[in-house]
């Protein structure tokens, strides 16, 4: 039975000069799940928050939106970021919030915020006071406080953009029990595809504005390449729709990486293949040493460094993997000398941190680029933006201009010099903070998470910049949780396990080593072929001989 | 141990308010002192064990100073104790000086207790269900304000990574810190707009807002807050009575022993001593039921 019904919907905002989208038409039954994929600026959350009343946007719109329910209440809504959605100081007050609204009286408001609490797994926190939770917490209080309003379809535009994976993992499973158990509808937009293609029921894909596939989601890798072999979403598909999908089989492809083992099983059984690894060769100099070094952040808290020791050398890039509050950016923030170990030494560039005199450690020598890349803009154009990383160099008013125009060249932003940053995407915000980081022309760079809420092409563009960066010569060390981006882009891999780096190697090696920690990848074909870590290799080692 | 805590936080209010006026209008010896005591004694329960010798250290002096130093300076009275620098210290400006300490400390002890049983958010409660609007408005500025000091530390860390900060002196860092103050508040503002989404997604302004609270009135506040008032009036009706006047100049008075001024007298017993017994019950059963685990 069909709950929402979407007939040959257009928007336009006001004064844009194109559609945002046109003539979309799809309807979503009663209990399904549907995931609704696309690049950034693809129209997604337009769409979205079009299907909920009382916050669409002002615009054009034409054609029709229906909700077949009673009452657009019966539509619940959870955005991006979690600390903006939540609008009280308490844990319960935030659960009570919408009931609260409604006028419902407090008994009933008791019972139901003390269910949802059940349910949720977050009777814990109740008390707690709501800043003092973590991501994946806050987003799940938010989402709880949005089922607490028994809700009959749930719509979520990118709900894990800004958690780390495990946290993501837990907020997609929750999503999949309230649509399994409670027949809840549920829409949601996601760039991370791996967790969510296994339990879509139908997929959406957009693309600029536009709805082009509307399909299963065993369909949808080969629907997509049919329309282009190069198409851009198919970088964002799940690793085992990509590898079994390039491999050229007609059939259902397969969606899980369960499935993809078996299909790899089907066709490539007895097949054994080893790629030959990339030579690692060290860079002449080291860029960064830890000798020993231990950090705590108070007297009475545990050692979260507790004699980390690495060697990263000139020109590599260095990826750091590790769970979640290991200490990563902790350990990246002592490199970058704003934090100070009472134990051990930190060389940049062979010469002790502390040894570099006021601003000198960040002089065309060291940058950090911080987790969140919004940090980073403080004034009103992404230019003046920029411009304020020379000026703080001491560098003359007549060259600025010429300096952030090159930089915005590398990094094809130029456009976007114009625009207020806070308007930017995800993506286009990540790369204006590198063209700052870059403008201070460092010879080691710092990333924290900087895949982190944004899309697969975004990915692809920042990793075209680290292989340029790389060329030019400069180190780059990356704290991740993305296995995928390390494997594709690091000439070195460590693990940052009990306050040290352990198990350093290349990624062939690091990864194909692991069993649990590893990359969808090479979970799929390490059967055949243990030390293909990436998609690519993955395609390759089996392509590369003959079939079953 | 907090048996007198749980209770709604009107009833709390009301006894606090209770024992706190009675406390500052009765001009009476005996009840300052039973008020004193109920006070000390309420206080001993509620502070941890460790934190005690220190406030005595505290108290004692306290209790002391202000004792002798009305009848240094006070030499109203008609009963001369002795000469000191040819001003006599009299016997009526040394019992008012006693007196006189014990309202003080009295009253501290008092308010230590009320601020450790009401905490803000029964303040807040109480304080929200008369003006609705004002405690959800409170609710969002708690949330708010410190998430803002959060972002502006991101901010700051962040430029520092970057080597964006001045070493050029005051002057400079001021204008930084100013910078990173206004980037902050445009970074909230943005986010205000996504919080008033969410806000409309979950039906605000659609009906007539309940406000919801943790707190119950249940029977027992009900015989509490009855209690509270019955012996508030059985005090206030000796006091107005003019029964438990007491002066102490020009000479010490009488204390009057009427029928009314008793039952007054120990009707502000009972409420001063309220809260401990209270207190020593709860904490009794919690022994009882554990021996009997």
């Amino acid at each position: 039975m069909e709950i929402l019904h979407i007939e040959d919907l257009s928007f336009r905002y006001p004064k844009a000069e194109r559609n945002a989208l046109s003539s979309v038409s799809f309807s979503v039954k009663r209990g399904e799940f549907i995931v609704v994929c696309g690049e950034s600026g693809c129209g997604k959350t337009t769409l979205l928050r079009l299907l909920k009343s009382e916050i669409s946007p002002a615009g054009d719109l034409s054609g029709s939106v229906k909700y077949l329910g009673e009452d657009s209440l019966e539509i619940g809504f959870v955005m991006q970021d979690p600390d903006s959605q939540i609008v009280t100081d308490t844990v319960w007050h935030e659960l009570a919030f919408g009931l609260e609204n409604l006028g419902l009286p407090c008994d009933v408001i008791r019972r139901r915020v003390g269910e949802t609490a059940c349910y949720f797994g977050i009777e814990e926190l109740f008390r707690r006071k709501t800043d003092g939770l973590s991501g994946g917490q806050k987003q799940l209080l938010n989402l709880a406080a949005v089922t607490a309003m028994q809700p009959k379809v749930l719509i979520l535009d990118e709900p894990t953009g800004q958690l780390d994976p495990i946290a993501a993992s837990e907020f997609i499973a929750t999503l999949s029990k309230l649509n399994r158990e409670l027949g809840m509808t549920v829409i949601l937009a996601e760039h991370r595809l791996d967790e969510v293609f296994p339990i879509a029921d139908r997929v959406l894909v957009m693309e600029d504005g536009r709805a082009v596939l509307f399909d299963l989601p065993e369909k949808i890798g080969g629907e997509l390449m049919k329309l282009g072999k190069d198409h851009p979403m198919l970088e964002a598909l799940p690793s085992t729709v990509r590898i079994c999908g390039s491999l050229g089989y007609e059939e259902k492809i397969p969606i899980t990486v369960r499935e993809g083992r078996d299909f790899i099983e089907n066709h490539f059984g007895g097949k054994k293949a080893v790629l030959p690894e990339k030579e690692y060769i060290p860079g002449d100099s080291i860029a960064v040493e830890l000798k020993n070094v231990f950090f705590r952040y108070e007297r009475d808290l545990p050692d979260i460094l507790r004699g980390t020791s690495a060697k990263i050398y000139a020109g590599e890039i260095f990826a750091i993997l590790g769970g979640n509050g290991s200490g990563k950016t902790t350990m990246l923030n002592v490199i970058g000398g704003l934090l100070k170990p009472y134990r051990g030494k930190v060389l940049v560039a062979e010469r002790p941190v502390g040894a570099y005199k006021g601003n000198s450690l960040y002089r065309q020598n060291l940058a950090i680029l911080p987790q969140n890349p919004r940090a980073l803009f403080v004034r009103d154009t992404v230019g003046a933006d920029l411009a304020e990383v020379p000026e703080a160099r001491g560098v003359k008013k007549s060259e600025r201009e010429a300096l952030v125009v090159s930089v915005a060249k590398r990094l094809k932003i130029l456009h976007l010099l114009k625009k207020n940053p806070f308007d930017l995407s995800g993506g286009e915000q990540q790369k204006c903070a590198l063209a700052k980081v870059l403008l201070s022309e460092p010879r080691i760079v710092l990333l924290d998470e900087p895949t982190k809420g944004i899309d697969a092409s975004a990915k692809r563009g920042l990793s075209e910049i680290l292989s340029e960066l790389k060329s030019a010569g400069v180190t780059v060390i990356i704290v991740t949780h993305d296995t995928e981006f390390a494997a594709e882009n690091a000439d070195r891999c460590a693990l940052f396990f009990d306050g040290e780096l352990i198990a350093e190697d290349i990624p062939q090696r690091f990864f194909g080593g692991n069993t649990f920690y590893t990359t969808a990848a090479n979970r799929i074909v390490r059967e055949v072929c243990p030390n293909a870590v990436t998609v690519g290799q993955a395609v390759g080692s089996l392509a590369n001989g003959d079939t079953k | 141990m907090k048996a007198f805590g749980s209770f709604h936080p009107a009833v709390l209010l009301t006894y606090f308010v209770a024992i706190i006026g009675i406390f500052m209008f009765a001009s009476n010896p005996v009840m300052r002192v039973t008020a004193l005591l109920g006070g000390i004694l309420f206080c001993l329960l509620l502070q941890k064990k460790r934190e005690i010798p220190g406030n005595l250290g505290f108290y004692i002096p306290l209790f002391l100073l202000v004792a002798v130093t009305n009848p240094l300076f006070s030499h109203a009275g008609v009963t001369p104790l002795f000469f000191l620098n040819g001003n006599p210290v009299t016997l009526e400006a040394s019992v008012y000086g006693v007196f006189l300490a014990v309202t003080v400390i009295g009253v501290m002890m008092w308010c230590k207790c009320y601020s450790e049983i009401m905490t803000g958010d029964k303040f807040l409660y109480l304080f929200g269900s008369i003006v609705p609007k004002l405690s959800l408005t409170l609710s969002m500025a708690f949330r708010f304000l410190p998430l803002f000091v959060r972002r502006m530390k991101t901010v700051t860390t962040a430029r520092r990574g970057l080597g964006l900060y001045s070493q050029r002196g005051f002057v400079d860092r001021i204008k930084g810190t100013g910078q990173v103050f206004l980037s902050v508040i445009s970074w909230s503002l943005e986010n205000a707009m996504e919080t008033s989404m969410s806000m409309r997604a979950r039906a605000y302004g659609k009906a007539k807002r309940t406000s919801f609270s943790l707190f119950r009135f249940t029977m027992r506040d009900g015989v509490m807050i009855f209690v509270t008032l019955l012996l508030f009036a059985l005090t206030v009706t000796g006091m107005a009575s003019g029964a438990t006047d007491f002066f102490f100049y020009p000479r010490i008075g009488e204390l009057s022993l009427s029928p009314l001024a008793v039952t007054a007298y120990s009707s502000f017993a009972i409420l001063a001593f309220l809260p401990f017994v209270i207190e020593v019950r709860g904490a009794l059963l919690w022994r009882y039921y554990i021996s009997r685990i």
